[in-house]
């Protein structure tokens, strides 16, 4: 039975996320917003306190934690601000595939010295011809001698522009769709390598994105994560296991709409009494306290089944999928409680719709989620 | 260098406080306690003069009941304190900063500490009593509103500035001493997420505190929350112009400021 009354230890990464969020990150929020700013200076100081490379464990140089502490601190940074949350939790989708698939000789090669530095690695799934459609990606990967030679784009990778290592996935042979593709580390410093501009985005504007090029970039065979045709699955245990901190992120924008609307219901006057008076505010509330509830409860609930050796694929894909759903919706009434105001970019509300809506896009989007969770929905009745 | 530092666990800043049963103390019930404000900053101070000495330990010591006294100090471990003691007391003995002055007395007396750092007051009741209490018991000297505490080698004496209402003291002494720290001069650091899992596994000494001879140095008679504010007033107007007249009419008639 899952118990969620958090440990003394828990409350207090949860505490110590808190604080970092609301000090350090929430006070920069509009400002990085509206400039779409990659603060550095922050992200270095998430990198110090150890915040920036959650899964990796700690004889590595990471935080080794679990998913289910991953998630109460992915939670508080997201509060604050989801695009810088995005920028400081995206080594931990890009080292997944090292800690899955990699020998203790290429985790003691790559992790040990990545995680000693602030630092970022990328994650190098996406296509500009298809995301969602992993099995049809187009990079290709060509055997020669003891390398390989990459050559292809990829697109929408986050910290791409500033990144130092990317793990990325190519097929060794596009004909053979899911079983050609293959997984590489590859550093920055690689010859080829071509990260482009950042991209101009709607929402999670700290963060940065970019196309990143790879235009005939040797590979040594030793650089290789698993065998060859390994990475697709490769992709999807990454993905099973990140996806529930997505969970987590679109449930700090909730909470963060949900107390934003709250705290001005009560201020707000109409009609003689505060709105928080009207039975029309306090239902919207009412609904919105539940699906932040629920989402945080789905969300917890797929990671305990994680970190109890479960694969946890329907859960997390439940999570994920139900969390960011509720994390738009929850923007938008925090919105319509705020009236005009809401629309306004003076106001807080209105980013927090912008930010919640790439929670239901990215780590797989929402309609794959829903394939997932009804391919293993349909698996148990047939 | 050996540095003791001294902390009391406080209410967050956020809690709604209650009032308990007794109409005398706060209702603890749910209120979660911190290492905060004037206390942060002697961790934060303990932590430099260790950095800025090398060889110095840092020792916390806190005198309080379950959970709340073992938090503090674990989340003080975190902040880098090399040691802790946990002098176990229940709550209405530690609120009395002379008796918990007392009992933490009787820990440090077996040992010798060139510095002894507590904030100038506690972020609760801010009685403020606890420092000069504490320099009294182990016949040290005491100073407080302290902020900006150097240690020079060369004269092997602690200089630092008091800051008081008349304006600002430069000051230097000899070890040992007991120092109450005003809070914020420096910018307490936040624990790394590593130390505090290594801070969860960290040994805490246990000194039960000797009740017995100790008579209360003041007891609580009644404990009220402030009054509700009342409303603010919006002025309505039209114009700037009608804004102004407005705002002075009421200032005149009825808050009668002007004349």
């Amino acid at each position: 039975m899952p118990d969620f009354s958090l440990s003394p230890e828990q409350e207090s990464l949860r505490d110590m996320a808190r604080k970092f969020a609301r000090t350090e990150m929430a006070p920069h929020a509009a400002e990085c917003d509206k400039a779409a700013r990659f603060p550095d200076e922050i992200y270095r100081k998430a990198f110090d306190l150890g915040l920036m490379n959650l899964n990796v464990p700690a004889e590595y140089g990471g935080s080794g934690l679990s998913l289910f502490d991953q998630c109460l601190i992915v939670e508080e940074l997201a509060y604050a601000c989801g695009g810088m949350t995005t920028s400081v939790i995206a080594n931990c989708l890009a080292l997944e595939p090292i800690l899955l698939a990699g020998t203790p000789e290429q985790k003691e090669r790559w992790l040990k010295p990545f995680c000693a530095a602030y630092q970022f690695a990328s994650f190098c799934l996406t296509e500009p011809s298809g995301g969602s459609d992993a099995g049809g990606l187009r990079t290709r990967a060509r055997k020669e001698g003891d390398h390989y030679v990459l050559s292809g784009e990829k697109c929408f990778i986050t910290n791409a522009p500033h990144a130092s290592l990317f793990t990325v996935f190519a097929t060794i042979d596009p004909s053979l769709r899911h079983r050609g593709i293959t997984a590489f580390a590859v550093p920055r410093s690689a010859a080829g390598v071509i990260p482009g501009k950042d991209e101009e985005k709607m929402g999670h504007r700290a963060s940065s994105t970019s196309t990143v090029r790879f235009e005939d970039v040797r590979v040594p065979e030793a650089d290789r994560l698993g065998g060859d045709g390994d990475g697709f699955a490769l992709a999807m245990r990454t993905l099973d296991q990140t996806r529930t901190p997505i969970g987590a992120l679109a449930t700090g924008i909730a909470q963060a709409a949900l107390d934003h609307a709250a705290a001005y219901s009560l201020k707000r006057q109409s009609f003689g009494k505060p709105i928080s008076e009207h039975q029309a505010i306090q239902i919207k509330l009412a609904n919105m306290a539940q699906a932040v509830h629920a989402a945080r409860l789905l969300t917890w609930h797929a990671a305990w089944t994680i970190d109890h050796g479960a694969k946890g694929t329907l859960e997390s894909s439940i999570a994920k999928c139900f969390a960011s759903d509720s994390a738009l919706h929850v923007a938008d009434e925090a919105i319509q409680t705020f009236g005009g105001y809401g629309y306004m970019k003076e106001y807080p509300v209105e980013k927090l719709l912008r930010d919640a809506k790439l929670t239901q896009i990215y780590e797989g989007a929402n309609e794959i989620q829903r394939s997932v969770i009804a391919r293993e929905l349909l698996r148990a009745y047939s | 260098m050996e540095i003791v530092v001294c902390v009391k666990p406080v209410p967050e800043p956020e809690t709604r406080l209650r009032v308990a049963p007794d109409g005398r103390t706060l209702d603890a019930e749910g209120v979660k306690f911190i290492l905060a404000g004037y206390d942060e900053s002697a961790v934060e101070q303990a932590l430099l003069m260790k950095e800025s000495v090398p060889g110095s330990t840092v020792h916390v010591l806190s005198c309080g009941p379950a959970p709340r006294t073992e938090e503090v100090l674990r989340a003080a471990i975190a902040l880098g304190c090399d040691k802790a003691t946990w002098v176990e007391a229940p709550a209405p003995f530690a609120s009395d900063p002379v008796r918990a002055a007392g009992a933490i007395a009787a820990v440090l007396r077996s040992g010798a500490h060139d510095l002894i750092l507590c904030g100038k007051q506690a972020g609760d009741d801010e009685a403020g009593l606890f420092a000069g209490a504490l320099g009294e018991l182990l016949g040290v000297a005491d100073l407080g509103f302290v902020v900006d505490l150097r240690w020079d080698a060369s004269s092997s004496r602690f200089k630092f500035q008091r800051v008081t209402e008349p304006g600002v003291e430069r000051w230097e002494a000899a070890p040992p001493l007991v120092v109450g720290l005003q809070q914020a001069w420096n910018d307490p650091r936040t624990a790394k997420l590593p130390n505090i899992l290594k801070s969860r596994k960290a040994p805490i000494a246990r000194a039960p505190a000797d009740a017995s001879g100790a008579t209360p140095s003041s007891e609580p008679e009644k404990f009220e929350l402030p009054p509700p504010r009342t409303g603010a007033r919006m002025i309505e107007f039209k114009t700037p112009e009608e804004a102004a007249q407005r705002l002075v009419r009421v200032l005149r008639e009825e808050a009668k400021v002007l004349s």
